[in-house]
């Protein structure tokens, strides 16, 4: 079996956002939407600290779509729109969504964005990957792990594109996979364990 | 069409509100979901929440009108006539409800040709649409007068009653994600509450009905009904009860989050006003045999029972979506442009909120206005012409000969 | 001709599309209008059967000094993609998220479109839409009115990295021999004091950011790495995983502070203070490095007791490397340096440092001739006593331990690194104080010459030299700029001939302080000119406005020759797309402006003509990179390139480039000012005891975002999601002013105001506030941050090298809730 995945080094995650803009140009995705969030775990402003000063603190989280081998989204969707495939990843087939938003409701990572109207784009032209489908008004969208990319035998292009190479993208299924090795050498972790999704997505500091 | 005729001026406003609906609603099927107030972080509203109230409100009807037969409880057949009505009328009504959340309503035959079993959703069109097939069956029958056929799809009917909420409760209960959900005494409340608020909703029918002189309840009827609700209020509290003490008792952070929103946050007003106006009020009114005996209180404590759980419905959907499991700043992006300013910093949001709509509110407007003109064109139909000396009873032959298949 | 609102507000994206298409026809370009037409913008990719798909190189930012090598997609002639270049292991480069916004960035609604003629007040911006020939001939006819009024040097030109492609060039102010505004003020704050010392150039490092993996210690001294120059921190985390301790002397958490082992959060403006306090540290523990000193500093020199100077006799100075004297090329002179006498401990006499087999004694007082003298080591102690670390602690608000502590590790641990940023301690009028005690500190600890040793601005320098071979374009001789006596920050303040201005990209706002004086003072201009990419802050008080191309854009198939900083390559920059709107290439404008007055026969005809002459003698580490093969290429990467510069490679031998070989570290020439030597000076404006801090209590920072490059990119609405104008505001400042998140906040002092956005958080240091550098002022609610900043000019540093530097953060503010 294949499972696709990335490993995140949470030391040299920056916050550059490079990998939230790099995401949005390859996969056009529209204004207002995003399929990847870098956030400042647990603060209420973006690039804010816990703490008092000067005894702060600071985490940068990469969040997108986590591939969970046991999917709460792919579980509740009536239609079978969202299906995991054979390589691991959860990927939603927009011509059977019905937009009831179920899957999104189901997501403990708020990875999913749903086109509320007309995507609207800024430069208003399909940019991105060829091959990356359009997707209508009324249907929810999220992280492919670049899939169409994968298809040329590209990595995503937020692990391309970071600045730090805190990403590794690879199979966790191979345990030769550079992924693997990071997974075990790091004891990586998966966000929200407790909730049982298991995600391929792995974390570690 | 006698009582919709009789009432001109209310038909009319019906038929306005009904109108008005329908534009709002397509509208938003040109424009989007982005008219509603939902959004990325909310991504469910008012029509969920409505959705929710009315397969409840639809229970209290076939419930008593079943259990008359399955029970042999001879006073509640009195009234299981315009129970059924109003059962069938608010079960459409829910699924309106979730027709127009969709998205994508044109993909909806892919819930036909490529079902997913594991979805609650996907059960709750199966049962929903169980359901209305046997409250039409139902209907039909005792139209007919079939006292054998009903009482045999009364013991049908009890447990799809109690299945459909039960189900309904699912869609939310199951979901790990949402702290205030997660729980398995959901469908246990979602029954009870239906109970309570399907009373409710009986009641002021019956009572209404009766000052109209259209179907008469004898007096007894209503204060027996009014003590049955009295009890399902008393069982809804108690889980409602349940279900909090076990979320607050371990002092988890997820736990304190909805707390702290139910008591004092966001959807405070809410849940404080279920408590005090939709629980607390109506048990100490109709505890009383007394009081259930003065039909205004009667009255009134229905009204407060239905706002009561109207108000559960919205603070048990809208506080787990407030914050997200794994929160941050920037937070949610909103994707919805009515939801949020279009541009700017304002797009995201840390904390997630929802406030519906005029779209929004006037489609739920239009929607119910179109189950009370159904409510009162069926009455008018089955309770009003049936009352009279020529029986439309040749109505629907077909209908009744697939009942007996 | 329609017109249009100067304010991006006015013009609707629908409606621009609509209004460039049907002047883009009228004008005959096709080319644009094939680019800007609603229809073909709007069509859905599928609708086109097969997309026509290229890609283009170039090499981007080179004003956030990162250059990246980039590989930008174009579908049906839309740049579509944009992804870090191949490089020739196979793996790709370097980009940011700044790279990538320019998908959305280069087609924005804030683009300027087309020549526009100011028809309102200045400042107030009302345009009309004008045809190029018209533009170009009324900013031509102003430039020869107030040439023949004024005089030449009545002509103010400056390029911009903001606004110009091939900014290395400015081919009109050569040809019109303008005024082109001296000094720029910017970034050489710290250099003013440390390039004096030999140890740095320019505020730069001598080695490269690579040698921090061979430090014990790095010091950030207010340089953000992680927000500043993304595509630059995989040296840092090398390092990191190497073993070194990385310190970051920040007043704010930042997300370098954030990824650092230590942190040293000191109140703004003092910087200088933890320097001294350490000196003084050392010196009392005697951590310093003597032999070091001995033999490469200026630490032995005799000083003359009662007046400061360096004991000496003047001999002709001698160039190393042709052994010849040196010559003025102005006067013809030969030119003399100071020969210092050193006390020889062998001879136990004064003897001349360039006598043979001398043992320079480091400390003593001695009797030379009957003159007091003193070794400048000796006298270092005696005048770095009163910096105790109590005392750096008062002023810094560290505590004394934290110093302690710092000097302890900076001198004990091994080799350390002090990394400057440009826009922090920099912009502040002590800076140059703080570039010499920093010298100071490196050079008693033998911290320079060696690897994982040095000090400056790590910005750039990842190759092991830089191209070799790229020809500068020749003009005759006569053709040299003016010489601009008046530095353009200081012409609203100095008696100054300029009566005309033509700028690329918004130099006044951007390269000045308190901008409501700069601005007044370009409204008594006769004429301004603007081209800019961007519709800028200065824009709305220009006469005429051009509308010049991104990088990405070109009228031909090559635009321009750059070298890349983050990765060793030569570049000639491939057209990405055709120009957008009516936009024009810089070169080409200024070829049309130079064609007014009959000289465009002197520049390049195309950017083809250039880029040949640049490339045509493709030597040394540049052997193969012919014009056709970079054509071809797009990138080659320079020869010999991979090996880093360490500390030691960047002193070959320990010489430095000081007259007398060694880091010298007494300024005779700053001997009237008392500061030969460093001494503690508070900010000139942004300390709390200052009588003005009763009205403006705050301190009011700038600095860099991962969003911003100055002011460039205000316009992506990709980033418009993330970022705004916004000031970090610490809660116990906030609440004391009843502030609350995200409220409209009014910042202001007796230089003006503005309003923007609050963010509240603990990130800032309590009594100050921080806010990215500009942003367009359009995008504020009211005003901009430029019109606070103070515009002081330093009066000691105009015999320095760099002049006075602009001190933008020394600057006191107080806010409401707007």
């Amino acid at each position: 079996m294949t499972r696709l995945a990335q490993v995140i080094n949470l030391e040299n995650c920056i916050g550059c956002q490079t990998c939230v803009h790099s995401c949005k140009m390859q996969n056009n995705v529209p204004m207002g939407l995003t399929w990847n969030r870098v956030l400042s775990d647990g603060e209420d402003v973006l690039d804010g600290a816990s703490g008092v000063f000067p005894n702060l603190s600071r985490t940068y989280l990469p969040v997108a779509c986590q591939h969970c081998q046991n999917a709460s989204c792919q579980r509740v969707c009536p239609t079978g729109a969202t299906y995991r495939d054979d390589e691991g990843r959860v990927l939603v087939d927009y011509s059977k969504c019905i937009g009831c938003r179920m899957c999104m409701a189901a997501c403990p990572y708020n990875a999913r964005v749903f086109n509320w109207h007309e995507p609207v784009r800024d430069p208003d032209f399909n940019y991105g990957g060829k091959d990356v489908p359009v997707r209508p008004k009324g249907v929810v969208e999220k992280c492919t792990l670049c899939k169409e990319r994968a298809a040329e035998g590209k990595e995503p292009m937020c692990v391309q594109n970071c600045p730090t190479k805190a990403r590794t993208y690879g199979d966790l299924d191979d345990p030769n996979s550079e992924a693997s090795k990071l997974v075990r050498e790091h004891k990586a972790y998966v966000l929200l364990e407790e909730q049982g999704n298991n995600p391929s997505l792995h974390y570690f500091d | 069409m006698e009582l919709l005729k009789r009432n001109k001026v209310l038909t009319g406003v019906l038929v306005l509100l009904v109108a008005a609906g329908i534009g709002c609603w397509i509208y938003q099927l040109v424009a989007g979901l982005t008219v509603t107030g939902m959004n990325n972080g909310t991504s469910w509203g008012l029509y969920i929440t409505s959705f929710m109230f009315f397969v409840g409100l639809s229970a209290g009807g076939l419930i008593v009108a079943s259990s008359a037969s399955v029970f042999h409880i001879e006073k509640y057949k009195t009234v299981a006539l315009p129970a059924v009505i109003l059962s069938t009328v608010c079960i459409c009504l829910a699924g309106m409800f979730v027709l127009i959340d969709l998205g994508n309503i044109q993909n909806i035959w892919r819930l036909i040709i490529g079902p997913n079993p594991t979805s609650p959703l996907l059960w709750d069109v199966v049962v929903i649409t169980v359901y209305l097939v046997i409250n039409i069956l139902y209907l039909v029958n005792m139209h007919k007068g079939n006292d054998r056929t009903v009482s045999i799809l009364s013991r049908f009917a009890l447990p799809t009653a109690i299945l459909v909420h039960s189900v309904t409760a699912w869609i939310f209960g199951l979901q790990i994600s949402m702290e205030g959900w997660y729980s398995a005494i959901l469908a246990p409340i979602f029954v009870a509450s239906a109970m309570d608020s399907g009373l409710g909703l009986l009641l002021i029918t019956l009572v209404a009905l009766n000052s109209l002189k259209i179907f008469e309840t004898p007096k007894k009827l209503i204060s027996s009904l009014a003590g049955l609700m009295a009890t399902c209020i008393a069982i809804d509290a108690f889980f409602i009860f349940c279900e909090l003490l076990t979320m607050a008792y371990p002092g988890t952070a997820g736990g304190s989050i909805i707390l702290s929103e139910l008591f004092a946050g966001q959807t405070a007003p809410f849940f404080w006003i279920e408590v005090i106006v939709g629980l607390i009020a109506p048990f100490v009114i109709l505890v009383f045999a007394k009081n259930r005996e003065n039909t205004k209180l009667v009255v009134i404590s229905s009204a407060c029972v239905m706002l009561g759980v109207f108000f559960k419905r919205i603070w048990l959907l809208l506080t787990s979506f407030i914050t997200p499991d794994v929160m941050g700043a920037p937070g949610i992006i909103s994707g919805s442009s009515s939801a949020a300013h279009s541009t700017g910093l304002d797009v995201f949001a840390v904390l997630s909120s929802y406030a519906p709509t005029a779209i929004e509110i006037f489609v739920v407007l239009g929607v119910v206005s179109l189950g009370v003109l159904a409510f009162i064109w069926l009455t008018s139909k089955l309770v009003v012409e049936d009352a009279k000396p020529a029986s439309t009873s040749e109505s629907s032959p077909a209908q009744a000969d697939g009942a007996r298949a | 001709m329609s017109k249009t609102s100067g304010s991006s507000g006015g013009i609707t994206r629908r409606g621009f599309l609509k209004a460039t298409g049907v002047s883009a026809g009228a004008l005959g370009l096709a080319g644009v209008a094939s680019m800007t037409s609603a229809d073909g913008w709007l069509a859905p990719a599928k609708a086109i059967a097969e997309p026509e798909e290229r890609k283009a190189i170039i090499c981007h930012q080179f004003h956030c000094l990162s250059s990246c090598g980039l590989e930008c997609t174009v579908r049906d002639g839309r740049m579509v993609l944009v992804e870090p270049m191949e490089l020739e292991d196979g793996t790709r480069g370097q980009v940011c998220l700044r790279g990538i916004t320019e998908v959305q960035h280069t087609y924005t609604a804030d683009r300027l479109q087309t020549p526009l003629k100011r028809v309102g007040e200045r400042g107030e911006g009302k345009f009309v839409q004008i045809s190029w020939d018209e533009a170009i001939k009324t900013v031509a006819d102003a430039i020869k009115d107030c040439r023949a009024k004024y005089g030449e040097d009545s002509f103010f030109y400056r390029k911009s990295t903001e606004a110009s492609v091939a900014h290395n060039y400015e081919f009109l102010a050569s040809l019109l021999k303008a005024d082109t505004g001296g000094r720029w003020g910017l970034d050489r704050g710290q250099a003013n004091g440390s390039d004096p010392s030999g140890l740095t150039s320019g505020g730069l490092c001598l080695n490269s950011i690579y040698d921090w993996k061979n430090a014990a210690t790095v010091v950030h001294l207010g340089s953000n790495l992680m927000e500043s120059a993304m595509t630059w921190t995989p040296a840092f985390f090398e390092a990191k995983k190497n073993g070194t301790h990385m310190i970051t002397v920040d007043f704010r958490y930042s997300p370098t502070v954030q990824k650092s082992h230590e942190w040293l959060a000191v109140t703004p403006g003092t910087d200088t203070a933890l320097i001294l306090g350490s000196i003084n540290h050392i010196l009392a523990n005697k951590w310093y490095d003597e032999e070091f000193m001995k033999a490469h500093t200026s630490m032995p020199y005799l000083i003359n007791k009662a007046t400061g100077e360096i004991m000496g006799k003047m001999a002709v100075k001698i160039d190393p490397e042709v052994n010849e004297p040196v010559v003025d090329p102005e006067t013809g002179e030969t030119l003399e340096v100071k020969v210092p006498m050193v006390w020889d401990a062998a001879t136990n006499a004064a003897r001349y440092l360039d006598e043979a087999g001398i043992v320079p004694a480091l400390e003593g007082t001695y009797n030379v001739d009957g003159v007091d003298v003193v070794t400048q080591f000796d006298l270092l102690k005696e005048q770095m006593a009163e910096f105790t670390p109590q005392w750096a602690a008062e002023v810094t608000g560290l505590t004394a331990d934290q110093i302690t502590s710092f000097a302890d590790r900076y001198a004990n641990a091994g080799p350390a690194i002090i990394s400057y940023g440009f826009g922090g301690p920099d912009k502040y009028a002590n800076a140059d104080i703080l570039g010499h005690s920093t010298s100071v500190l490196a050079a008693i600890t033998g911290n320079s010459g060696k690897p994982g040793t040095g000090i400056g601005f790590y910005g750039i320098g990842g190759a092991k030299a830089g191209a070799e071979a790229i020809k500068f374009w020749e003009m005759p001789e006569e053709f040299v700029p003016g010489d601009s006596p008046v530095a353009m920050y200081d012409m609203p303040y100095e008696d100054n001939n300029i009566h005309c201005a033509f700028t690329f990209g918004d130099a006044f706002t951007l390269e000045s302080g308190s901008a409501n004086n700069m601005l007044d003072w370009v409204k008594t201009l006769d004429f301004f000119a603007i081209c800019d990419i961007y519709h800028s802050s200065a824009v709305d008080y220009a006469d005429i406005v051009l509308p010049a191309c991104s990088k990405f854009e070109s009228a031909e198939d090559v635009s321009d020759v750059r070298t890349g900083a983050i990765a060793p390559y030569v570049y000639l920059n491939q057209k990405v797309i055709d120009p957008l709107f009516e936009a024009k290439e810089d070169i080409e404008i200024e070829r049309l402006i130079a064609a007014e007055f009959g000289l465009d026969k002197y520049m390049p005809q195309s950017n083809e003509e250039l880029a040949k002459f640049m490339l045509s003698e493709p030597e040394g580490n540049m052997a193969g990179m012919t014009y056709e093969a970079l054509k071809e290429n797009g990138a080659m990467k320079l020869l010999d390139s991979d090996e880093i510069i360490t500390g030691a490679d960047a002193v070959p031998d320990q010489q430095y480039s000081t007259d007398t070989g060694r880091i010298e570290l007494y300024y005779e020439d700053l001997l009237e000012h008392d500061l030969a030597f460093p001494q503690y000076e508070t900010p000139q404006e942004c300390y709390r005891e200052n009588p003005k801090a009763n009205d403006y209590p705050l301190m009011f920072v700038q600095g860099k975002s991962r969003y911003r490059i100055h002011a460039y990119y205000s316009a992506s609405t990709w980033f418009q999601e993330y970022f705004g104008p916004v000031v970090n505001i610490h809660p116990k400042d906030a609440e004391a002013r009843g502030i609350a998140m995200d409220d409209d906040v009014r910042i202001w002092n007796d230089r003006g105001e503005f309003v923007c956005r609050a963010l509240i958080n603990e990130s800032v240091m309590p009594g100050t506030l921080f806010m990215a550098e500009t942003t367009y002022n359009h995008y504020y609610p009211e005003g901009f941050l430029q019109n606070v900043t103070n515009a002081y000019r330093q009066e000691r540093c105009y015999p320095m090298i760099f002049g006075p530097q602009i001190p933008y953060n020394d600057t006191l503010v107080e806010m409401k809730k707007a």
